[in-house]
């Protein structure tokens, strides 16, 4: 039998290393979230098979219950994992290539920080004896080995499409292409939460069939002692829990919050702005966490 | 670019298989928005599931109906054997330090990595160390030392060598794996046993060879260095496959390019990979495993070559020269047609092995069979009449004990066998066009 992969406690859960450094519960879910983005772009950019994107990006959320963002950057975190999980994935990706594209990415955020269009956008590349490069090189060196060491190397990671594949294939929808595609969709969505460091593959499975059968008004058993869920051993709290995170991905955000993560890529970004903000805005929840 | 933004369900399948799609478009906003309580922090996941708990009942009522628990109490199923419980899994666990062991005496130096025989200070289990080799910096971390580490931990079997966990040193260059300590290492008993292993004693060993390597193929990971200083073998009579080293993963969906030709010990090395092959696959370690049977019988290793020249030419004397029939592709390999190959003569195999049964001559050469394609998987050796006919394979229970020269109990170096040329192998990165 393999090792099982690992899922966050329920104290790591309730108490996340990020949290108890006072950074806000809805700051550090916006900041894995475009950490993952970041991810999810690199990877089209450098034309990354899927799999290395999707293990990249599930190793990236479990990094951030055993190390807060004061710590590490998500940017940094994000491009080591991504260059870890290539490796793992038999498609190893060139340092320099992964830098430059994470270079442009941060630099294109920026630009559309201080309000101008996308269209004036002109990407200045570094020089390779420059100290970006070097410096950049050094936080992907360090971060790919924070990421092994904080997760006790074990990376195994298991992604959800066969799986999907063969539940449609139970439930008789696999000629609803509708159903295939956006379950589908909602998988690749999941993976900007943190769902699969936290559940079981068949319980976020059975969350995408849900969300895409309930969007595209599919009825499927539900009514005890036949529940569809349950076929697949999941317990509908667990499933319902899961499709509430991945729809949380899609509600409106304020510019101010779309704003506030790019400005915190940075691990000295984020220190800082726990300096201005954190007495208030921690302490509730803090607080209350700490009663736990 | 916007920082959150997601339209749900936007990634097809077929999309996604041909091109990563950055621009997400069009589609519909969706219209239902499920409230699970207030926020769905996954206060849901109960650490130990009961057998019994409150499901709620109005599972089917409209999605923003209330998810508070119902009334009707029933019997929850319990989960299948497809599905272990969440508790099951293990938590994100960070390293452990290399301090939390005591370290005992060097089990073996020289070759590659360095390996210890230590205590674990907390429980006082004995265990080994291995040190990984951290230099090559050049790449990041080692993508070879990842294999290593991911194969042990995937293919974990009663006889593959116990992977317990991976420690850290006080730099980034220490790192080392735990494994359960075994107290021999089949070279080195070979070498220092007064007699040679029994039949039945044979067939046990090789039964569990085999079953180790068909798990590991089952699990899609090659082993590529099999030979006897990379078996272990306990006090109860238990082999265990060890050295992930030189693993890899294989059959990934898409094409990975050509896996490095420098792989698996000379002695051990499959024809294929010494006429250059660049795609191989399950059959290398078979071959390898059908050197392991010889040497078993022998006491001795099988093909005691210098160099890939004189290995070739010994195992064209063994086999007799490959033909048009035993490997038709033979012509097509890279160094195919570069090889004078010596006039047709009938395999030694009788002449080799003189004691040994024609159901176990079979199975030999099925092992050592030219053309990979036809060569013997694990699966089937398994069920080779070789282990059914007398005499049977004994129980390991049964097997006496030696003394452990891992265990510093005694030490001698009986003979050398070259190594798998893994410093090439390490370069893997900077020989293709990968280095930044
Ligand atoms: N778990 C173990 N218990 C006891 N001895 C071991 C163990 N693992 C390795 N050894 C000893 O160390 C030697 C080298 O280990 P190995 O993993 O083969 O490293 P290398 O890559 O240097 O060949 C083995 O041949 C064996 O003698
Ligand atoms: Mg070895």
């Amino acid at each position: 039998m393999a090792t099982l992969y690992p899922l966050a406690s329920l104290a790591q859960i309730e108490n996340t290393p990020s949290k108890q450094d006072g950074i806000p519960d809805d700051l550090e879910e916006d900041l894995r979230a475009y950490g993952c983005k970041l991810i999810h772009q690199a990877g089209i950019l450098l034309k990354q098979k899927q799999v290395a994107v999707a293990a990249a990006q599930v190793l990236f959320q479990r990094f951030w219950f055993v190390t807060s963002m004061k710590q590490f950057g998500v940017g940094d975190i994000g491009m080591g994992a991504l260059y870890l999980a290539s490796k793992l994935e038999e498609c190893p990706i060139r340092m320099r290539d992964l830098i430059n594209v994470y270079d442009l990415l941060l630099q294109r955020a920026s630009h559309a920080l201080v309000g101008k269009s996308v269209d004036m956008f002109q990407y200045h590349p570094m020089s390779y004896f420059g100290n970006t490069f070097y410096d950049m090189k050094d936080a992907l060196v360090v971060a790919e080995m924070q990421i092994l060491k904080r997760l006790g190397f074990n990376v195994h990671v298991v992604l959800p499409y066969g799986t999907l594949i063969n539940y449609l294939r139970v439930l008789e929808l696999t000629n609803r292409e509708d159903v295939c595609t956006k379950a589908w969709g909602y998988l690749n969505d999941a993976h900007q939460t943190p769902v699969y460091a936290l559940y079981q593959v068949p319980t976020i499975v059975c969350a995408a069939i849900l969300l895409a059968t309930r969007q595209l008004q599919i009825p499927l058993p539900s009514e005890p002692p036949a529940c569809w869920w349950e076929l697949f051993d999941a317990d509908w709290e667990d499933v319902w829990s899961v499709g509430g995170s991945i729809m949380r991905l899609y509600r409106k955000r304020t510019e101010e919050e779309k704003n506030r993560v790019v400005g915190l890529v940075n691990k000295k970004d984020v220190r800082s702005w726990l300096e201005e903000n954190a007495p208030q805005a921690g302490s509730d929840s803090t607080s209350a966490m700490s009663v736990t | 670019m916007s920082a959150v933004e997601t339209v749900p369900g936007t990634s097809t399948p077929s999309r996604k298989r041909s091109k990563w799609d950055e621009d997400e478009g069009e589609d519909e906003q969706l219209t239902y928005v499920p409230q699970p309580k207030k926020r769905a922090k996954p206060k849901s996941i109960r650490p130990a599931p009961s057998a019994s708990e409150n499901v709620d009942s109005s599972r089917s009522a409209s999605p923003s109906g209330s998810q508070s628990t119902g009334s009707t109490s029933r019997q929850k199923p319990t989960h299948s054997v497809y599905v272990p419980p969440r508790t099951h899994h293990p938590p994100i666990q960070a390293s452990r330090s290399v301090y939390s062991y005591e370290r005992l005496n060097q089990i073996e130096e020289g070759s590659y990595g360095v390996v210890y025989r230590a205590r674990d200070k907390q429980t006082g289990d004995i265990v080994a160390l291995k040190k990984l080799k951290l230099e090559e910096e050049k790449n990041g971390f080692p993508i070879t030392a990842l294999r290593e580490i991911y194969a042990l931990m995937s293919c974990r079997h009663e006889n593959v060598v116990g992977i317990r966990e991976v420690v850290v040193g006080d730099t980034l260059t220490q790192v080392f794996v735990v494994m359960d300590f075994i107290e021999h290492d089949l070279k080195t008993l070979l070498g220092t046993m007064p007699a040679p292993f029994l039949q039945s004693e044979i067939k046990t060993l090789m039964l569990q060879l085999l079953s180790a390597v068909r798990h590991c193929h089952q699990n899609w990971i090659l082993h590529r260095d099999l030979k006897t200083s990379n078996l272990l073998m306990n006090n109860r009579g238990t082999i265990k496959v060890a050295d992930f080293g030189l693993a890899r993963r294989y059959g990934d969906p898409i094409g990975v390019g050509g896996l490095t030709q420098l792989v698996v010990t000379l002695w051990y090395r499959p024809p294929e990979i010494l006429l250059g092959a660049t795609t191989y696959s399950t059959a290398v370690d078979l071959w390898s495993i059908g050197c392991i049977f010889a040497e078993l019988l022998l006491k001795e290793p099988l093909f005691q070559a210098q160099g890939e020249l004189e290995m070739l030419s010994m195992i064209f004397k063994l086999l007799g020269p490959p033909t048009k029939n035993s490997w038709p592709d033979y012509s097509s390999l890279p160094l195919g047609k570069t090889i004078s190959l010596p006039s047709p003569q009938p395999h030694q195999f009788r002449t080799k092995f003189p004691y040994l049964t024609s159901a176990g001559l079979d199975l030999l050469m099925s092992l050592l069979t030219y053309d990979p394609e036809m060569r013997i998987t694990a699966e089937e050796a398994l069920e080779h009449p070789y282990f059914t006919e007398s005499p049977v394979p004994k129980h390991p229970d049964l097997f006496g004990s030696f003394p452990s020269a891992a265990a510093g109990e005694k030490r001698r170096k009986p003979f050398n066998s070259p190594t798998a040329p893994r410093g090439a192998n390490l370069n893997f990165l900077n020989d293709s066009n990968l280095s930044p």
